[in-house]
């Protein structure tokens, strides 16, 4: 039982780190492209009195990237439903020209409001509508879910790091005399602390094979099921074989790191 | 004879140097010797004795155990020369997650003997103890003299150079004593090994011709 408790206490916090170390990769992986279109995906809507050309648009403004017309005659089927032929040809004739408008990179509100105020300049164009707010409370909501989670999986790192400290105490405590003794007959440092090497490098192994087990569940199992879209679409990114990788290298440094600071604080001190 | 432990104007002290516990102390120890090392409580003797097994430098003077000087020794010099040492505690520092015959054969196993070798060598040395059905047993399973001869055991398995030896029979009763002081005394007159006991009293019976030191006032005197 003791024995057991032992490598849970030492377990659990490494799987903690773990998960957070997954988590945050399967996230990054699965929001990557919803991130990309809240960045690419934005236009603003430009009206103008006649057609314009990109390399005009440009003139005014710097940032302006891609020019898209949208076509007037679907605009008019749609607003003049039930009329004449005739009419609609006028309507066609009065109605403004649309153009969706690229930017080259994305852009805070302020930067968006200028290129507002460049573009209103000039007479042929009416209208621009830069949509900033909606853009902008998107990208500003996506992005602070994402530093909220990097603070989480941070906080989660520390206490678990701090949990791994307080078990290679115990093991210091548990393992000090023997190490002692063997330091004392001679044993080189590998030799007195193997033990401990060994039973970290086992629950290192232990660890990152439970860890594994739960992103498995999740990607075969629960996310099938899920009904969230994003988990269906990017099922293949929850978990990937190369995972397994980075976590079996990060529990082992991990604990490498814990086990050599126990062994060198336990070293018989040459007074 | 030449000289298995060799010290000169030897100065042990603790806190950084501020608290000496020794001062210029020297003397020769020969191939085959056996000292013992007396004093009142707290008159250096157990330090001298961490210094003869490399756990408290010299503050100064010279001090060379089995031809490794221990004022300047590296941390991998030393690791060789404990190998070549047996070191007996009062308090017997047995691993007690271990067996019997496996605290019995921890120098060998340090020294990279192969299993077979280390199984043949627990046998003979439990025997030559009297303990041999104690060989599967825990440490703390035995009585205090029982534990000791384990640690006589181990201190004698690798035909070590010198045998240092702190209150070995500190904590135990008269039979048990008589016991370990026999041992010691085999190891030093059939093996020719160098044996340095500290005590408080020097065993009534003794067989052997031995040197006495004693530590007084942070001096160290030879007295017979």
């Amino acid at each position: 039982m003791k024995f057991i408790k032992n490598h849970l206490m030492f377990i659990l916090p490494l799987m903690a780190i773990l998960l957070g170390i997954e988590f945050y990769l399967v996230f990054d992986r699965t929001t990557d492209s919803y991130e990309k279109k809240l960045k690419e995906g934005y236009t603003m809507l430009v009206v103008t009195k006649k057609p314009v050309t990109l390399s005009q648009l440009k003139a005014l403004n710097g940032h302006i990237a891609s020019l898209q017309p949208i076509k007037r005659a679907p605009i008019v089927s749609e607003v003049a439903k039930g009329v004449g032929a005739e009419s609609k040809k006028e309507i066609l004739a009065a109605l403004p020209y649309f153009y969706n408008v690229g930017l080259d990179s994305y852009l805070d509100t302020q930067v968006l409001d200028r290129i507002k105020q460049d573009l209103t300049k000039e007479h042929t164009i009416k209208r621009v509508e830069t949509f900033g707010s909606s853009y902008s409370s998107a990208y500003r909501l996506f992005s602070l879910i994402k530093f909220l989670l990097k603070v989480f999986i941070g906080f989660m790192g520390i206490v678990s790091l701090l949990l791994i400290i307080k078990q290679m105490e115990i093991w210091k405590y548990a393992h000090k005399e023997r190490m002692q003794v063997m330091e004392i007959f001679g044993a080189p440092l590998m030799l007195r602390s193997g033990v401990l090497f060994k039973i970290a490098i086992i629950d290192a192994f232990i660890a990152t094979l439970l860890t594994s087990g739960v992103f498995f569940y999740v990607k075969y199992i629960w996310a099938p099921k899920s009904g969230i879209d994003l988990m269906v679409q990017k099922q293949d990114a929850l978990f990937r074989t190369a995972d397994m990788g980075v976590l079996i290298g990060a529990a082992l440094l991990l604990v490498i790191i814990a086990v050599y600071a126990v062994v060198v604080s336990s070293k018989g001190v040459r007074e | 004879m030449s000289n298995v432990i060799s010290a000169q104007n030897l100065t042990l002290a603790y806190d950084n140097g501020r608290k000496e516990i020794i001062q210029n102390a020297s003397f020769n120890i020969r191939k085959g010797d056996f000292v013992f090392i007396t004093g009142p409580s707290g008159s250096g003797k157990s330090t001298l004795l961490k210094a003869l097994y490399g756990q408290l430098r010299p503050k100064s003077g010279d001090l060379v155990v089995g031809g490794v000087d221990l004022t300047r020794v590296r941390p991998k010099k030393l690791q060789e020369l404990r190998t070549h040492l047996g070191i007996i505690f009062q308090d017997y520092k047995l691993i007690n997650e271990w067996t019997v015959a496996k605290n019995v054969v921890l120098p060998l196993m340090i020294a990279g003997y192969s299993l077979d070798v280390q199984q043949t060598q627990a046998h003979r040395l439990l025997k030559h103890v009297k303990l041999s059905e104690h060989a599967d047993k825990y440490p703390l399973e035995l009585s205090g003299g029982e534990q000791q001869r384990v640690g006589v055991a181990r201190a004698l398995s690798k035909n070590p150079v010198v045998i240092l030896a702190d209150e070995p029979t500190g904590n135990l009763d008269d039979y048990s004593s008589n016991v370990i002081w026999d041992l010691m005394e085999n190891a030093c007159q059939q093996l020719e090994t160098t044996v340095l006991v500290v005590t408080h009293k020097i065993p009534t019976i003794f067989s052997l011709p031995y040197r006495h030191f004693i530590i007084e006032s942070k001096g160290v005197y030879e007295v017979h």
